[in-house]
């Protein structure tokens, strides 16, 4: 704790301990420096990463990526907090330290649309390629039976709501409905095509 | 009296090209969902590149064939991917030069599931997840929703869930061991293993009512007591057990076959372990003494006598020894297990619908194939705002691209099988 204290004054903006976790917030463009000096700092010798896993506090609010380091050294987990604004999901990828991190970040970017800057292989890993939702998020809500449920009769597969239109290119179309690419719509007059 | 004959829409004409292309259309509009045709579902036209642009680095410099170089195609439904998993291999001639794991395949949504479950429901839909360390499964969410709720299980509970855990290990890591030999050709191990997991899954239906999903851990301790017919066939299950484990011994450890097979093969130094976040027996048998019962005791592990095994190679071989070591050590494990078990209670009394104050909580068990962590968020309702699972045979299949290039195609399914990995687990 103390040590933590020392070694990050003003990255640190949050440190609290439970039984055997600490914790620490630390802001998102500080994030792979901090992970660095903890693995390679011979006072912290924080080797592993346990788990890197993603947050989403709801719309209007924030995402969160959460490590969890493990060092032999020190008794506790350690927890490392970051805040990624949901608006601009853009934070530094980790995978220059552990080459591990690289399915932790796929899955976040599969699962909740985290945009990871630098990772080289930023692509679906459960979902298709051609699919556009991000599953895990707060407003992706599950088909339900009960007739006043919000999520009553949606197609239980794609959430257009929870797409990152800015990920798709040029969005707003004719028909009015910004979900739709244009360049996916059935035009209106489709060029005769033969038959085999 | 006949009937209108309206025409069933789901029925149409198979050539019809123009209805397919429209069906394409509306469904990429989401407007209908998508179209099955084989190169859809495959992703994959004839040649083997992806019908689509590189997405990324990775994925251009993989599918980028130099000359004499060609894709092949592994699963899903290969019998060697160890469930439905999909491994594209670039390969010059019988040599592989890249390979790519494809997953999803198995992929349900649980942590999403488990969001939307009360606590003691989650404890169910976490079971067929790792569906071959079912126990362990079980264990992380336990820890972590009793921290959450600020109970503890009483010290019977805990002797018996570590119990049942280690019984679980031992029956998983044969299983490991069995389907390593019949990757390789050698059909026998696996039943032998298979009649140790019988008598275990029949031992653990004994305690739980069930046989693959024991559904057995809640929150605040076990299900059931150990009754007489999980005591008496414990009695002589262990002598049993030893001998399906050294009859596999005597056939595979100095199998002149299998050794020149696995020695030196897919070998990982212990860096670079650490570094893709490998853990479990795969790591240790690169020589890092990391096992999570030691580097942060949970439950009654502080109080066994074991210490960490380690091997020094880090190839096949050694990850086929850690295995067997480990299910000596787990059987030693229960015997101290059974010799100290207090009496008492087996369950605390927690309400029906459990709601912990707002918190988080992290808990970490050593499953058969490494760190499983699970990390659970409340704000305050009945069921987990966040529930996140670290799945290790997941994180672990990282090091197939590491571990392949150089070595046969044909030594893919060695190298997969000393890995270990689950798909149930891999795919949540």
């Amino acid at each position: 704790m103390q040590l933590l204290g020392n070694a990050f004054p003003e990255t640190l903006t949050d440190l609290w301990t439970d039984e055997d976790t600490v914790e620490l917030q630390v802001p998102r463009d500080r994030i792979v420096e901090t992970l660095r000096t903890l693995r390679d700092d011979p006072a912290f010798g924080f080797f592993m990463l346990a788990d890197e896993a993603a947050v989403d506090y709801g719309p209007g609010n924030r995402f969160e990526v959460v490590y969890h380091l493990y060092s032999d050294r020190h008794p506790a987990w350690l927890r490392i907090r970051t805040s990624v604004d949901r608006d601009d999901p853009h934070i530094p990828t980790i995978t220059g330290i552990w080459s591990g991190a690289m399915f932790h970040e796929r899955e976040m970017y599969d699962m909740m649309g985290i945009i990871f800057d630098g990772n080289r292989d930023l692509r679906r890993i459960y979902m298709s390629p051609d699919y556009r939702s991000f599953p895990q998020r707060r407003d992706f809500l599950l088909p339900d039976d009960a007739a006043d449920s919000p999520a009553a009769g949606v197609d239980p597969l794609e959430r257009p709501e929870t797409w990152d239109l800015r990920r798709f290119g040029d969005v707003l179309t004719s028909s009015g409905d910004p979900h739709i690419d244009p360049r996916f719509l059935p035009q209106a007059d489709p060029t005769p095509r033969e038959k085999p | 009296m006949t009937r209108t004959a309206e025409p069933d829409p789901r029925i149409r004409d198979p050539i019809d090209l123009e209805r397919v292309e429209e069906d394409r259309l509306r469904a990429v509009a989401g407007l209908a969902p998508a179209p099955r045709t084989g190169t859809e579902y495959a992703g994959f036209d004839l040649v083997g590149i992806p019908d689509r642009p590189p997405e990324t680095e990775r994925e251009r410099e993989m599918f980028t064939l130099e000359e004499g170089e060609m894709l092949v195609n592994m699963g899903p439904q290969h019998p060697s991917t160890h469930g439905v998993m999909r491994l594209v291999a670039k390969v010059r001639g019988e040599v592989i030069v890249d390979i790519d794991p494809v997953l999803g395949y198995l992929h349900r949504g649980i942590e999403k599931l488990c969001e939307n479950a009360t606590y003691t429901t989650v404890l169910t839909y976490v079971d067929p997840m790792d569906y071959l360390s079912t126990m362990h499964n079980e264990h992380a969410p336990a820890i972590a929703f009793e921290k959450l709720f600020g109970v503890k299980a009483p010290r019977r509970a805990e002797y018996i869930r570590a119990l049942v855990v280690e019984l679980n290990r031992v029956f998983s890591h044969g299983l490991m061991i069995g389907f390593l030999a019949l990757d390789m050709g050698g059909i026998t191990p696996i039943l032998y293993s298979f009649i140790n997991r019988d008598e275990i899954v029949d031992l653990l239906s004994a305690i739980s009512g069930q046989r693959m999903l024991f559904n057995f851990f809640r929150v605040g301790g076990v299900n059931w007591d150990v009754n007489d017919e999980f005591l008496s066939r414990l009695g002589t299950w262990h002598s049993r057990a030893l001998k399906t484990v050294t009859d596999n011994e005597r056939l595979i450890t100095e199998n002149e076959i299998f050794k020149a097979r696995t020695k030196g093969m897919g070998a990982l130094s212990g860096q670079q372990a650490i570094d893709h976040g490998v853990t479990g027996p795969n790591l240790r048998a690169s020589g890092v003494p990391f096992d999570v019962r030691k580097a942060h005791p949970y439950s009654i592990y502080p109080e066994l006598e074991f210490e960490v095994i380690t091997q020094q190679s880090g190839d096949v071989y050694a990850r086929y020894l850690q295995r067997i070591a480990e299910i000596k050590q787990s059987m030693h494990l229960i015997d101290q297990i059974m010799d100290r078990m207090p009496h008492g209670a087996v369950q605390t009394q927690v309400p029906g619908i459990i709601r912990p104050k707002p918190g988080r909580a992290y808990a970490a068990i050593e499953s058969p194939r490494g760190l499983y962590s699970v990390y659970a968020i409340s704000d305050g309702g009945p069921n987990p705002y966040r529930f996140r699972m670290r799945d290790p045979s997941f994180i672990s299949l990282q090091v197939m691209p590491l571990l392949m290039p150089g070595h046969l195609l044909a030594d893919t399914m060695a190298v997969m099988a000393s890995i270990d990995p689950v798909m149930g687990g891999v795919d949540k």
